[in-house]
């Protein structure tokens, strides 16, 4: 009689494997997100409720991090001008794949009410790719919350593939920035 | 109170005693402007500063395109006595040419560069007025010039966002209150077991 306990050996392709592992590294990667907070414009205050024993962020294995290359998540909260974009993309592109970005509030989805400004960006997702967008001027910590749930169930699906979007798509991304900031190569006395 | 009015007068008293007031306003009980010549702002602002006037508190200027005037305001105050001084002096709009006051007070460098930026007006003696400093790789007149128009710049430099259709709370067709309201009652019974009210 053959036991239960033993499963035969099947063959797995290579592809196969690596699929088998990916879902392994998206459930590890799921529940513990580090966030690398952005805090450009007034969205930032609905941060510290969402982190602090009120709703508690961490019991989501989500906490804030130093650096671009220990993040998981890009949040970018509130607005950006031209200046900070320039920023922006230069921590993105430090950041280790497989790397999400969450916007927070309505100004990085059209604007908002600085949709007029010669200063700041209209839309995000022109620029870099954005997996998570949390409408709202400003979203209350519930729906800031609710975000990262869809951003793990996004994870979970595999449609938050930003990351590989900016791969794929880099010289269109990359005209977008030229063409709003003519160059990304910061200038300034501080960086010479 | 009293206090603070003696010390306008007397601010009133040394200003119109070193140069040629051309308009007084007295803004509220420790701050008061005078307009002056453009010539005669370093003499006003030397002898504030040797009064104890020592801190140039902000640098900007006003843009009149009707009189084709920029007015350039420098605010000073004191920390002896709580009085802030407002000199402000009208300059050409074509050619705006403000001698700096960088010998007088050398804070004044950063706010030089910020006029510059944001007006366009030059600061001869200013080493490097020129630099950028807020703005970056800016391609446009200066932005706070009346004539400048942001929301031009902005539908021309930044696509916005195209929505395929008009979603409106006040449109009769919309049911999303209602389904709110429902979502509501239904979390209401929730809450008591799912018992009926």
């Amino acid at each position: 009689m053959l036991s239960t306990k033993y499963t035969e050996k099947t063959k797995l392709t290579k592809d196969e494997i690596d699929r088998k592992w990916w879902e392994v590294g998206d459930y590890f990667r799921r529940n513990s997100l580090w966030l690398l907070m952005y805090c450009t414009g007034c969205c930032a205050i609905e941060l510290p409720p969402s982190m602090t024993s009120a709703y508690d962020m961490e019991r989501l294995g989500m906490g804030p991090m130093a650096t671009p290359r220990q993040a998981d998540i890009l949040l970018v909260s509130g607005y950006l001008s031209l200046k900070t974009l320039r920023r922006l993309i230069y921590t993105y592109e430090q950041m280790s794949e497989p790397k999400y970005v969450v916007g927070l509030g309505s100004c990085p989805i059209n604007g908002g009410i600085y949709h007029d400004l010669h200063a700041v960006i209209n839309q995000l997702d022109q620029y870099i790719p954005v997996d998570v967008y949390v409408a709202g001027c400003m979203p209350n910590p519930e729906s800031v919350l609710n975000g990262f749930v869809d951003l793990m169930e996004g994870i979970k699906n595999k449609t938050a593939n930003g990351w590989k979007k900016y791969r794929d798509n880099n010289e269109w991304y990359k005209q977008n920035q030229k063409d709003a900031l003519g160059e990304v190569i910061i200038h300034d006395e501080f960086h010479e | 109170m009293m206090n603070s009015m003696n010390n306008i007068k007397e601010v009133e008293d040394l200003v119109n005693k070193t140069v040629k007031v051309l308009k007084t306003e007295n803004i509220d009980k420790n701050q008061v402007a005078f307009e002056i010549e453009k010539l005669e702002v370093h003499l006003l602002l030397m002898v504030l500063k040797s009064s104890g006037w020592i801190q140039l508190s902000y640098l900007s200027a006003v843009d009149w395109p009707d009189e084709n005037k920029f007015e350039v305001v420098y605010i000073v105050f004191n920390w002896e006595k709580p009085v802030y001084v407002q000199v402000r002096t009208k300059i050409d709009r074509e050619d705006p040419v403000m001698e700096s006051i960088l010998p007088i007070f050398p804070g004044a460098k950063y706010y030089e560069r910020e006029a510059h930026e944001f007006f366009g007006i030059t600061f001869p003696g200013n080493p490097d007025y020129e630099k950028q400093l807020i703005l970056e790789n800016w391609d446009d007149i200066p932005p706070l010039r009346k004539d400048f128009d942001p929301s031009a710049y902005s539908a021309r430099k930044f696509p916005s966002r195209e929505y395929p259709q008009d979603f409106s709370v006040k449109d009769p067709n919309n049911k999303t209150l209602e389904k709110t309201e429902e979502r509501k009652k239904r979390a209401k019974a929730l809450r008591v077991g799912g018992k009926k009210q």
